[in-house]
């Protein structure tokens, strides 16, 4: 694995932008470092939404966040010095199954990363049974790689 | 759902009640609605029609938790004038509120079209309520439910007359092999995407005839998570501590009982309720250690959690062959 080949998984949240702002301190004047931001795209729920009208804004609102969140993030590593050309973006799109970690991990493998940013909610124990927790399955799942935690 | 009885061409609604003489005294006949969106307009004497039926309501049905009863204005308690059949109709309501798990705040809402849904994945298995939807002239989903001929877990098992060793000896295994059943069928809900979403003790039934577990209200639903399921997880947890310990104990119950033993601290408790006890074999020291391991992952001091199902079954069903064995 080349842990200069940097996976960092965002989510448009606070905690996200923490991770792509750790990440670009750190990596300021890495040589050769190359990042590529990931967002693990999962609708929002069609049962929450009276007509689909209803559901595909709230989908449409969501995507343009992420779309802004991810021009920020580039932004953000640019600022602190990486080449426009060392930062590329993917979207993918998860259902319930797998989770949002485990296809996380399946980008990490397939795309050979050294390192995985993510950030972290700071979830209490009783948050961490009935919701789960994205960073703490990294953790624990996570093979061949570096893994950065940021809270 | 019967087949429907032959009619006489061309009845009257209020020829229809007439014809059938349901087993309720009605004494003035209402509207007939079609359209269901008003649901707190449509009181007794009152029919629905609906799915090319008639459904004559007696009332709403009721919620009833710790004592208290809850009227549920959007479920109506109907015969079904073509049948004679009594009949549960839910009606369409969305509503979004918080729901409190201890400490926790959770977003909920009412989906009648994910209870529709599973009722559709489900039909034919007992495992689960029946019945079919059907959408009003406004396009309401309308459930129409069979009535359960069965009744709630927790208070079979609550009237059982036994002292608890007697109890987990003899008629604990048996409840415990229906429940691994019933969790088989929660795990079938998920197979398919779908969660219960409403897990609790008084949403499972046990029915007369088989003895076999049912559950019952998939309404709830929630915004998806990392952990789709662990809601369902958490009420799993909640009802195997509630049939291990033939009924919730509190550290509060104890201290009032004044009984000796060991000392039981909130590190015994649920991690969500921190007051009811979980290590159920500090009280009963005949529960096995793996049964006992089971439920002290739901305790305020466990740092795994059963994510799936088959996770919690891994655990459990061996606990079962310990309990036969012994």
């Amino acid at each position: 694995m080349d842990f200069k080949n940097i996976l960092i998984a965002v989510d448009a949240s606070d905690n996200a932008r923490r991770a792509v702002d750790y990440a670009a301190t750190i990596l300021a004047n890495a040589a050769g470092a190359r990042v590529t931001l990931l967002y693990i795209e999962r609708a929002p729920g069609r049962d929450l939404f009276e007509t689909e009208e209803a559901w595909l804004g709230q989908c449409r609102l969501e995507h343009d966040r992420v779309f802004d969140f991810l021009k920020d993030a580039r932004a953000r590593l640019m600022a602190a010095g990486l080449p426009d050309e060392a930062i590329s973006e993917r979207t993918l799109l998860c259902s319930a199954e797998p989770s949002v970690a485990q296809t996380i991990l399946d980008v990490q493998q397939e795309g050979s990363f050294g390192t995985l940013v993510v950030g972290r909610r700071g979830l209490s124990k009783g948050e961490e049974f009935l919701f789960g927790s994205v960073s703490t399955k990294l953790i624990h799942n996570a093979r061949n790689c570096a893994v950065w935690v940021v809270q | 759902m019967p087949e429907p009885v032959p009619l006489p061409p061309k009845m009257s609604v209020r020829a229809l009640v007439e014809h059938f003489k349901p087993p309720v005294s009605v004494s003035s006949y209402g509207a007939v609605f079609t359209d269901t969106t008003e649901f707190m307009n449509i009181t007794y004497g009152d029919v629905i029609h609906v799915g090319g039926r008639h459904y004559l309501v007696y009332g709403d049905e009721r919620e009833r938790r710790f004592g208290m009863e809850d009227p549920k204005f959007w479920v109506k308690r109907c015969t079904e004038l073509e049948s004679g059949q009594y009949r549960i109709l839910k009606l369409e309501f969305r509503e979004t509120f918080d729901q409190h798990i201890g400490p926790l705040t959770i977003t909920c809402h009412r989906s009648a079209a994910k209870e529709s849904r599973i009722l559709k994945l489900v039909e034919g298995d007992p495992r689960f309520m029946q019945g079919v939807t059907f959408k009003d002239e406004r396009g309401n989903l309308v459930r129409v439910l069979e009535r359960v001929q069965g009744r709630r877990l927790d208070l079979s098992v609550e009237d059982i007359h036994a002292d608890h060793r007697s109890y987990f000896h003899e008629i604990y295994p048996g409840i415990l092999e229906r429940f691994i059943r019933a969790c088989r069928a929660i795990l079938f809900l998920h197979e398919y995407g779908e969660s219960h979403g409403d897990i609790r003790r008084d949403h499972l039934y046990v029915d007369h005839a088989s003895g076999e577990y049912c559950w019952i209200d998939f309404d709830y639903g929630y915004d998806t998570t990392e952990n789709p399921f662990g809601l369902d997880l958490f009420g799993l947890g909640n009802i195997l501590a509630f049939i291990t310990g033939k009924g919730v104990h509190t550290i509060q119950d104890r201290a009032n009982a004044d009984m000796d033993g060991p000392l039981i601290t909130e590190s015994d408790c649920s991690l969500f309720f921190r007051h009811r006890i979980v290590n159920l074999r500090k009280l009963f020291p005949y529960v096995p250690e793996e049964l006992n391991h089971v439920l002290m992952h739901y305790s305020a001091t466990s740092e795994v959690y059963y994510e799936t199902v088959p996770e919690l079954l891994d655990e459990l069903e061996p606990c079962l062959d310990i309990l036969r064995r012994a």
